[in-house]
């Protein structure tokens, strides 16, 4: 296609065209002058229209200002023009409605004078309201010549991009202290005291020692010899395992109601974020339509966001896949901190399954407490649900009975009870081991 | 005629506001000042007619880029055609200045989505623009009145000649050259 083809004439061109001159002639036939004044503006209007015809194709590119963010939080989408001949009078973007995303302005509508205003106008402020990959576009961009007379759609690069929206983190902190571990290294303070850097007491000196730990004020004041104890450091490997089989309720994005899967990606954002900034190594796996999806441990905020990137991908199965089997590459020693809405008999017995091969577990209840399933039309619909909660509740019973904690997610402190307990017991193995 | 324009429908005229409202405002108020002004250059009306171009100018404030203004614009003329038989009224001049804004109104109603909000620049372009045209209009009906009363005898080949001069100024007009090729025509546009 010729550069020029791109433009092609409006109607306004061919009312301004086909009335003035059908007015003129009639002027003409008839001998009527007065009929020329009524043609004078069209016909001036379409002149003026071809005289400004642009003939080359202007380049249109757009971009958005971020290709990760959170949910919630905003971007720029901008359009790009480029009119090497300096023709384009006025330039629009209509940018396609997509789920999930908010736009600024709401019907995601702009446009500029090109040659006055430039088109740093041109630019749309958007806003994922979900996590998830999300769409973002395609738009229309339309240039116009003088008098609206001719009009170019440049097929340049409008098609619709890619926007990933990382899960937005909960608050949550945890003032618990660290379950024991078996490792002697890291940067948590072990329960027991050890080679560290944390002070922990002043006492005599035993047989053993290190002279380097000889507290020698205390020392001369007392006559015998004091050391300085420490309390031993060590690493904490945390585990996130979200079951993605169900989502339950209805999620209106970051503003409103959460699913049960915003809930659980959420938590599990904001416990990665809370023990990646303390240092310790985290690892995710994942139960979703994609199967297990699983990432090692490691630390680093670098992690996180990969972390988060992945959790971002997730989507929820459509049919039920579950073996209830547990995941290979727990890691000796992990706290296992498992994040589901619990409506399936088989997420639990993992929790059982993992309690059994010697780790502590923790379940996170992600099932919104304001839910409410039921269908005026089928009013089994309401009773089936409650029947789903009562056995629901027996089963998080039972497996509590078998030593495993469940604590619903209420955001800063849900876990501190828990982890104190298991900090407090730990070695002492409630399941039986196998 | 151009496939690269903005979806126009009744639900979409509810999002209009700002400078997309009053231009289609404009557009009603100038087809109604266009019917006045022939009424007041003719001394009597037609109503039905009346009728017929303010239901097509409705038809124009929700599809602003169809054909219909071509339609209001050759029956407007097609009235004044008729009914006045005055030719050097200065009611012209109001007619002319309103077919200028109700074609300007609507071409510029076109060039955006209806939601979309104008700058400045854009206001200010259009309305210098419309406004150069109206001045001719004006200077036109000028040339008409100082003209007026010289009667001169019917000439064929004047006729035949200014057919000739405004079907060129056409071809030109059509694609600002004369020998545009067959890809240039509004019915293989249409594509």
């Amino acid at each position: 296609m010729k550069p020029e083809d791109c433009w092609r004439p409006t109607t306004a061109h061919a009312r301004a065209l086909l009335g003035g001159l059908l007015l003129a002639v009639a002027a003409v036939l008839a001998r009527r002058p007065d009929l020329l004044v009524l043609a004078t503006p069209l016909v001036g209007a379409a002149a003026w229209a071809v005289m400004l015809r642009p003939r080359c194709m202007p380049q249109v590119n757009h971009s958005i200002g971020h290709g990760v963010v959170r949910e919630g939080e905003a971007t720029t989408w901008h359009v790009e023009v480029r009119d090497p001949e300096g023709r384009v009078d006025d330039v629009a973007a209509v940018l396609e409605a997509t789920t999930w995303i908010d736009r600024q302005p709401v019907d995601g509508q702009v446009a500029v004078s090109l040659r006055d205003d430039g088109d740093e106008p041109l630019s749309m402020v958007i806003r994922p309201t979900r996590w998830g990959s999300r769409r973002v576009g395609p738009a229309l961009v339309v240039a116009s010549s003088a008098w609206a007379g001719f009009r170019c759609a440049p097929k340049g690069e409008t098609n619709a991009r890619t926007l990933v929206a990382l899960p937005q983190p909960s608050r949550f902190d945890a003032s618990a202290p660290p379950v024991r571990t078996p490792g002697l290294v890291g940067v948590n303070r072990s329960p027991r005291q050890g080679s560290g850097t944390e002070f922990a007491s002043i006492r005599p000196f035993q047989p053993g020692d290190r002279l380097r730990r000889i507290h020698w004020a205390q020392s001369l004041r007392t006559g015998t010899l004091h050391v300085t104890s420490t309390w031993a450091d060590h690493d904490r490997h945390v585990v996130l395992l979200i079951d993605a089989l169900n989502d339950v309720g209805e999620s209106d994005g970051i503003d409103g109601r959460a699913s049960s899967l915003d809930v659980s990606l959420r938590a599990a954002g904001a416990i990665a974020e809370h023990y990646i900034s303390t240092g310790d190594r985290v690892a995710l796996a994942m139960t979703s339509a994609r199967g297990m999806q699983r990432l090692p441990p490691a630390t680093g905020y670098r992690h996180l966001r990969r972390m988060l990137e992945v959790m971002a991908s997730i989507e929820p199965a459509t049919e039920f896949t579950d073996d209830g089997r547990m995941p290979r590459g727990l890691g000796q020693g992990a706290l296992v901190v498992m994040l589901s809405p619990l409506l399936s008999p088989t997420a639990l017995q993992r929790a059982v399954t993992i309690t059994e091969h010697g780790l502590t577990v923790l379940v996170v209840d992600c099932l919104p407490a304001d839910i409410n399933q039921s269908d005026p039309d089928d009013p089994y619909v309401g009773i089936a649900w409650r029947i789903r909660l009562l056995e629901r509740e027996r089963e998080i019973r039972r497996v509590g009975e078998a030593g495993i904690a469940v604590v619903p997610w209420r955001g800063p402190g849900s876990l501190d009870v828990v982890l104190r307990d298991l900090h407090r017991h730990a070695g002492v193995r409630m399941a039986r081991r196998r | 005629m151009n496939d690269a324009r903005f979806p126009d429908s009744w639900w979409l005229l509810s999002r209009v506001r700002g400078v997309g409202l009053v231009l289609r405002v404009l557009m009603l108020a100038s087809t109604v000042v266009a019917v006045g002004c022939t009424w007041l250059a003719a001394g009597h009306t037609v109503p039905v007619v009346n009728v017929v171009i303010f239901g097509l100018a409705l038809a124009c404030v929700a599809l602003p880029d169809s054909h219909v203004g071509l339609l209001v614009v050759l029956v407007v003329g097609a009235e004044w055609l008729v009914m006045v038989h005055d030719r050097a009224t200065p009611w012209s001049v109001g007619a002319a200045v309103s077919l200028a804004v109700f074609h300007a109104s609507m071409a510029a109603a076109s060039v955006a989505p209806p939601a979309a909000t104008w700058t400045r620049a854009m206001c200010r372009r259009w309305i210098r623009r419309s406004l150069a045209v109206m001045g001719a209009s004006v200077g036109t009906w000028a040339v008409v009145a100082a003209i007026h009363g010289h009667h001169e005898a019917s000439s064929a080949v004047l006729v035949a000649a200014s057919l000739v001069a405004i079907s060129t100024a056409g071809l030109w007009a059509r694609d600002g050259t004369l020998d545009a090729g067959p890809h240039h025509k509004f019915a293989k546009s249409s594509k």
